[in-house]
């Protein structure tokens, strides 16, 4: 027991440090931005109608602490994201970054878990029986179906579907809640709502998502299938389902949970691309409104971070996860 | 007799064994390749593309940019030649002549009919639209570094039309050739993703080779660094990175610094590869033979590690290409990638976004289509050379 709260408490270190690297990276993306805060503020009020000087730009410097040391602003920024969850001010927006993100990366977050999770729900049966196939016609046409899950772009997938229901129902389906709920609290309507329309992304996202998971569950059964104890247990007289979920499916799948983590990074990238095709609200759609629109490096640092940090903690989840349920992993982590 | 048709096909399988034992690691990936069926039809649907690309101002008709635009004909249909019509039989082919109108009948816009009657016939190796084979013409930012250089002008193009445009793929709202635009757009897509995966691929080398040669402390820290970059979402990052470019830069300029931007962010994978693949070998004895003879650690990695397992590198290459290619298309489909006036595929594609083009222009898509057939090519080629690298690949089935 001692060993596994040590084992936790060291992957908990990693998993800082590599949000620690994480946040050096984005930082310094948005500091190489050309143009400072200060600059940004007063360029405003200069739209304002006032009048503004040299000295005005360093004496805003100076009350938003820019006029500090680079790593020690890095400091400063970490300590309020991990300590408070604060990501400071939005300079173009004038807006609070949390209060712009709110919502909107919860709603991003639940939608790529959920099609994470889908496209497992779906890859791990389909891979197994796969693997377990003799026939050329099912392994060859899954084998396409991957294959295409990475080759045709899913901006095609969700423009052939909007038409689609634009000709058929006069919806095009975009968006991610009606007109009525955009703006209200949250309630079991606006859910039901939210739902209706979130089925759209989640399927966008979990496509090509399946087809990776499904080669991935069909390489690591095929590895498994041929071994010893599988031929034994056959010979012991186990056969069907229940020799594929007793015996290799069980060993197959200690990887996946594996790489969960990096299918996450994978979502994350075709997010802003079907955010923008399917117009949605959330935090994909507001990565390319602060990245291509008014390059707004607070925001567009605070999603990345976001972003990688629920990457980052998937990781440490599943690593804890597989020492968990996997007696191989936690005898060799510890002894 | 009987000893002597025994021993023939002995001998043959002999000398196949021969063959076998003594063929070069190249030899060996090459014969597994080969047996590969879909892999080689990719390998050659890719080098059709490749060629494509490459002879791009020779096949298309019309200049892809502003430049070769078509007035008369702007969002127009695909015309495909014909042979035959209500009108009879032609050994040349011809398509039919479309004429724009603008009158009261047509409630005073511009509007193009296609006139069956008339024809306009392709003639092969017509001149047409100037290019140079050679042309380098890069306004990079300073003017010390700028570069006008050309040679190799051709005016010479495989088909036109005799009269009018031909536009096989029809073309899009400025009367650009879509034809045109995406064989070039294939090469630049190419271009792009080669030196991205280049860059990428130093990096990896320099830092994989490092941190798997050295081990320890070193190869901790530096892992640590990869994991931390392999973490990031890797569009989100092309993203914020490229949104530093400044608009008013030329598009050569772009081109360079996406292709920068791409490597910069892709190398990790690879970096890990090496890196595992160096820990593995440096503690075998030819190493420590190296080591012993008092060879530098920068001569070991390139003369004794890096050879043993070139093909693997090659291989991993050839993975991350569809991935490279992607990134660019999805970055110059958010709009901060390649703009217009250069023709990548990702920048055709952002024509595709519409819904307008979906349900009146569907030709628009017809580039998509080459780009799905170019990633799906790689990948095949890419999985049948995995394949053909590992020596285990036939034992295990």
């Amino acid at each position: 027991m001692a060993q596994f709260v040590q084992f936790t408490l060291q992957r908990a270190a990693m998993a800082i440090v590599t949000l620690l690297m994480v946040s050096l990276i984005v930082f310094t993306l948005m500091e190489l931005v050309p143009g400072t805060c200060a600059e940004r503020y007063l360029a405003f009020k200069n739209t304002q109608g006032s009048q503004i000087t040299l000295a005005d730009i360093e004496a805003e410097k100076k009350r938003l602490g820019l006029d500090r040391p680079f790593l020690v602003r890095w400091g400063s920024w970490v300590e309020s994201v991990f300590v408070e969850g604060e990501f400071g001010d939005s300079c173009i927006l004038r807006l609070n970054i949390n209060q712009l993100l709110a919502d909107k990366f919860w709603i991003s977050l639940a939608i790529c878990l959920v099609a994470l999770f889908a496209s497992y729900l779906i890859a791990i049966p389909v891979g197994i029986i796969s693997a377990s196939s003799k026939s050329a016609l099912t392994n060859n046409s899954l084998r396409f179906v991957s294959y295409l899950g990475l080759a045709l772009p899913n901006f095609l997938l969700a423009l052939i579907i909007m038409l689609f229901s634009t000709v058929m129902f006069g919806d095009s389906l975009t968006g991610l809640f009606s007109k009525e709920f955009r703006d209200a609290a949250w309630s079991w309507p606006k859910f039901l709502d939210f739902l209706k329309h979130a089925w759209l992304p989640i399927f966008i996202l979990g496509w090509s998502a399946t087809a990776f998971a499904l080669q991935t569950v069909r390489a690591l059964m095929l590895d498994e299938i041929g071994k010893l104890y599988v031929t034994a247990a056959s010979a012991r007289g186990i056969t069907g389902r229940r020799l594929l979920w007793r015996y290799p499916a069980r060993h197959a799948l200690g990887p996946v949970i594996n790489s969960l983590g990096f299918d996450l990074n994978r979502i994350f990238n075709e997010l802003p691309v079907v955010a923008l095709i399917l117009t949605l609200t959330e935090a994909g759609a507001l990565l390319i409104e602060a990245l291509a629109r008014s390059n707004d490096q607070q925001l567009a640092g605070a999603i990345i971070f976001l972003l990688t940090a629920s990457i980052v903690f998937l990781n440490f989840v599943t690593d804890i996860l597989l020492a968990l349920m996997d007696p191989r992993v936690r005898r060799g982590l510890m002894g | 007799m009987t000893t002597q048709a025994a021993t023939a096909p002995t001998k043959r399988d002999q000398k196949a064994k021969e063959a076998y034992f003594t063929a070069s690691q190249t030899q060996l990936i090459w014969h597994r390749f080969k047996s590969n069926r879909s892999a080689m039809i990719a390998g050659w649907a890719l080098i059709i593309m490749v060629l494509m690309g490459l002879f791009a101002p020779f096949l298309s008709p019309y200049n892809p940019t502003v430049a070769g635009r078509d007035v008369n004909y702007e969002n127009g249909a695909p015309q495909i030649p014909k042979f035959w019509d209500h009108n009879g039989f032609s050994a040349r082919p011809f398509i039919y002549a479309v004429e724009r109108e603008r009158s009261i009948k047509t409630n005073f816009r511009w509007v193009t009919t296609v006139n069956k009657e008339k024809r306009h016939y392709i003639h092969f190796f017509v001149k047409g639209w100037k290019y140079s084979l050679i042309d380098f013409e890069w306004d990079l930012p300073g003017r010390a570094l700028d570069v006008n250089f050309t040679a190799l002008t051709f005016d010479r193009h495989l088909f036109g039309a005799d009269e009018g445009q031909v536009h096989v793929f029809g073309t899009d709202s400025s009367g650009k050739d879509i034809f045109s635009r995406t064989l070039h757009a294939i090469w630049t897509s190419l271009a792009v993703g080669t030196l991205g995966v280049l860059i990428s691929f130093i990096l990896a080398l320099i830092i994989g080779g490092v941190s798997g040669y050295f081990g320890g402390w070193i190869d901790s820290i530096l892992q640590m660094f990869t994991d931390a970059i392999r973490t990031v979402p890797p569009i989100p990052l092309f993203m914020a990175m490229a949104a530093f470019m400044p608009d008013e830069w030329s598009s050569e300029t772009r081109f360079f610094v996406i292709s920068l931007i791409l490597g910069l962010v892709g190398w990790p994978t690879l970096a890990r590869r090496i890196r595992t693949h160096l820990l593995t070998e440096r503690s075998q004895e030819y190493v420590l033979a190296a080591q012993l003879a008092g060879a530098p650690a920068g001569h070991i990695i390139r003369k004794h590690l890096l050879p043993s397992f070139t093909s693997y590198i090659i291989v991993d290459l050839m993975i991350s290409f569809p991935y490279m290619v992607r990134s660019e298309t999805a970055l110059s489909f958010i709009g901060l990638g390649l703009k217009d006036p250069v023709n990548s595929l990702g920048a055709l594609m952002q024509n595709v976004s519409k819904a307008d083009v979906l349900l009146n222009y569907q030709w628009y898509f017809i580039p998509v289509i080459f780009f799905i057939a170019l990633v799906l090519a790689f990948v095949f080629v890419g999985d049948g050379l995995r394949d053909a690298a590992d020596p285990y690949s036939g034992v295990k089935k």
